[in-house]
């Protein structure tokens, strides 16, 4: 076999900095609000028990407060979601998939084709209700820390998989 | 004459195999019942002859009983080479069929226990990229058809082999008792007893399970009381304990290091490494080239002044099976010359050693300080609530230089270089540890930022391989982005097998 790449140069590598992103749907924010929404009402009803049935006498007079902090976190709670989910992203492109997340921990995976074992397109109750689907693409080695981009449109994660099965059997 | 033995029909093991699955059936019953049996024995004076009798007669049927089950296993252990296909035939009253491709066979390895060296057969385990239940091993044969079942199976084209087999005269490394002696007690100590550790408590629950089935509970946390106390009168106790722990330390490393890596030796292959090492077990272990992800080479400051090395070798690990330890291969007591080969062998690593070494940003060094005087914190509160005597915070003056000390040292001891094909990371404290991971294996890339990172332009980068992942903390944006092109390029332009 012949060493075809010896000789190139690095400025000829495509830069993933220089590539445009695509913003997952719009629709995904209701998805994230419904689910956030869900877990702190059973949060708010746990706490309304806890408060009733298990807390002595004394502390009663500080019960508000106690609601009122688990409002300011779901409030901070939201407001994260809502400013995280504009940095939710992904590129496909001719030989490798990537996404980013995160506002103060900001995150980037590229997955190359050649190294995807299986890809899966899922979709959750309440994605479904809207449509939406997340697709999954796994490696070899310790798959718990793949790539899975949530949020996008069925059709659009049933086309990705489509392409890159193809693009793996070439 | 390797190939003289025919595998195309359905054969059984050597008649040999029938003893040592007596004996493995023995071991697990033994190891199922042993506190039964001890507390049966601690009443054996209270029972009369004529339950004696019983008992024994009893004993004799159940040993039997085992028998004639080894028996049928082994009847019922049949194998074929049919076609490119392993078949493999078992099970006594449910059978079961496997059949496994060639090209799906990742390693084939022998095994000798105690008892297998005594009568001289081998143990063949066939290991394939899949799931867990799919491992076979073939508990008996004798050397020349466990050799010929390995050649054949793993046998595209036969020249190989040949070459193979006359390449093997002399070994790559071989390491003598003395040098073993030399790294085991340079070994880090302080893990060997963690392990032995671990095995005390392991032991220490199960026969708290016991003791509770019997409503005895409390009789061993009684003798932990009764130290407890002791303890905290005594210092001189401390001291001594100080002293075994010490000396259990170096004792269970010395054991652990004999037990596993006994007479060493390596043989260079074509594309491989055979390693063979063990005393009670013996194990022969084929590293195939393209099947080793990445190694590390490590040393630790004794060790060094000593000229020996230990390399890591990590192999693909199969799909979710978490059996890291057997995809650990280690070869302790490497001279520099042979690191070197070894390096040779496996990477394109000219000019690598030439490439200016590249240190982490400085961020790395405040991240750590921040991160122990966390520790720092917590350890002190600890203090403040846990001892009445304040005279404890005096230790903070020795703790001050060692956090001090060792986050210098892991510092100056991070770094990274790159050339064409490969990345070297070097990382440690006390250890040294360097690890070669040539691009191409790479199976996905991340880089992480967060906002204080963000905001000095510098970010981790993560490579997930099939062994793990390797990391770069804290280079700089622009030098991060440029290896994350360089190892996508290098990956998607790929077409070695990276498995």
């Amino acid at each position: 076999m012949t060493d075809s790449f010896q000789n190139l140069s690095i400025d000829s590598f495509p830069d993933i900095s220089k590539i445009t992103f695509k913003s997952i749907e719009k629709a995904f924010l209701k998805v994230i609000l419904t689910n956030v929404s869900l877990v702190f009402t059973i949060l708010f009803i746990g706490l309304f028990f806890i408060l009733k049935y298990q807390i002595e006498e004394d502390i009663s007079e500080f019960v508000p407060y106690f609601y009122i902090v688990l409002f300011l976190v779901f409030l901070a709670v939201l407001i994260m979601k809502i400013i995280g989910f504009k940095k939710r992203k992904y590129a496909v492109r001719e030989k490798d998939i990537s996404y980013k997340s995160g506002i103060f921990f900001k995150k980037m995976t590229t997955v190359p084709f050649t190294r995807i074992q299986h890809i899966e397109v899922d979709e959750g109750p309440i994605s479904r209700f809207f449509k939406l689907a997340s697709l999954s693409v796994f490696t070899a080695g310790d798959s718990s820390d793949d790539l899975e981009i949530k949020g996008i449109k069925k059709e659009t994660a049933l086309k990705i998989k489509e392409f890159i099965s193809q693009k793996i059997d070439e | 004459m390797n190939n003289n033995f025919d595998f195309s029909q359905f054969s059984h093991q050597s008649k040999k195999g029938i003893l040592i699955i007596y004996a493995n059936l023995l071991f697990k019953f033994l190891k199922a019942t042993w506190v039964l049996l001890f507390l049966f024995l601690k009443d054996f004076s209270k029972f009369t002859d004529q339950i004696l009798n019983y008992i024994y007669l009893g004993l004799g049927v159940l040993l039997v009983l085992i028998f004639i089950r080894a028996y049928l296993l082994f009847k019922n252990f049949q194998f074929k080479i049919d076609n490119g296909y392993f078949v493999l035939k078992q099970g006594i009253l449910k059978k079961t069929n496997t059949s496994i491709s060639f090209d799906r066979i990742q390693n084939i390895n022998f095994k000798q226990n105690l008892i297998q060296q005594f009568i001289d057969v081998y143990q063949v385990n066939i290991e394939t990229a899949g799931s867990n239940k799919t491992e076979i091993s073939i508990k008996a044969l004798s050397f020349k058809e466990a050799q010929s079942l390995k050649s054949q199976l793993s046998s595209g084209d036969k020249k190989a082999i040949i070459i193979e087999d006359e390449i093997e005269e002399k070994p790559f490394l071989k390491i003598s008792p003395l040098e073993l002696l030399k790294v085991s007690l340079t070994e880090n100590h302080i893990q060997s007893l963690l392990i032995f550790v671990a095995l005390l408590v392991g032991l220490f629950q199960q026969l708290q399970e016991v003791f509770k089935g019997f409503g005895k509970d409390n009789l061993i946390d009684d003798y932990i009381e009764i130290g407890n106390n002791a303890f905290h009168e005594n210092i001189l106790l401390f001291i001594v304990l100080f002293i075994f722990l010490i000396f259990a330390a170096v004792i269970s490393s010395f054991v652990r290091v004999f037990l596993v890596h006994f007479n060493l030796t390596v043989f260079k292959k074509n594309n491989a490494f055979e390693i063979y090492q063990g005393l009670l077990t013996k194990k022969s272990i084929i590293l195939k080239k393209d099947k080793i992800q990445n190694i590390t080479i490590s040393h630790n400051p004794i060790k060094k002044k000593l000229g020996i090395y230990f390399v890591t070798f990590k192999q693909a690990i199969s799909g979710k099976v978490n059996k890291k330890k057997d995809k650990l291969i280690r070869i302790v007591g490497c001279k520099i010359a042979q690191v070197e080969m070894i390096k040779e062998l496996l990477f394109n690593y000219k000019n690598l050693e030439k490439t200016e070494k590249k240190l982490s940003d400085s961020y790395l060094k405040r991240r750590m300080y921040f991160r122990s005087f966390f520790i720092f914190l917590i350890l002190n509160v600890f203090f403040y609530f846990g001892f009445e005597n304040f005279k404890i915070f005096f230790i903070n003056v020795l703790l001050i230089p060692i956090f001090i000390f060792l986050i210098e040292l892991t510092f100056k001891k991070r770094f990274y270089k790159t050339n064409e094909d490969l990345l070297l990371v070097g990382n440690g404290s006390i250890e040294t540890h360097h690890t070669y991971l040539p691009f191409f294996k790479v199976q996905n890339i991340k880089l992480k930022q967060t906002f204080f990172q963000e905001r000095k332009k510098v970010a981790d980068l993560v490579f997930q391989t099939a062994s793990g992942k390797v990391k770069i903390p804290c280079l700089e944006l622009s030098e991060a982005l440029k290896i994350y092109n360089h190892t996508l390029f290098k990956v998607e332009s790929s077409k070695n097998p990276w498995m």
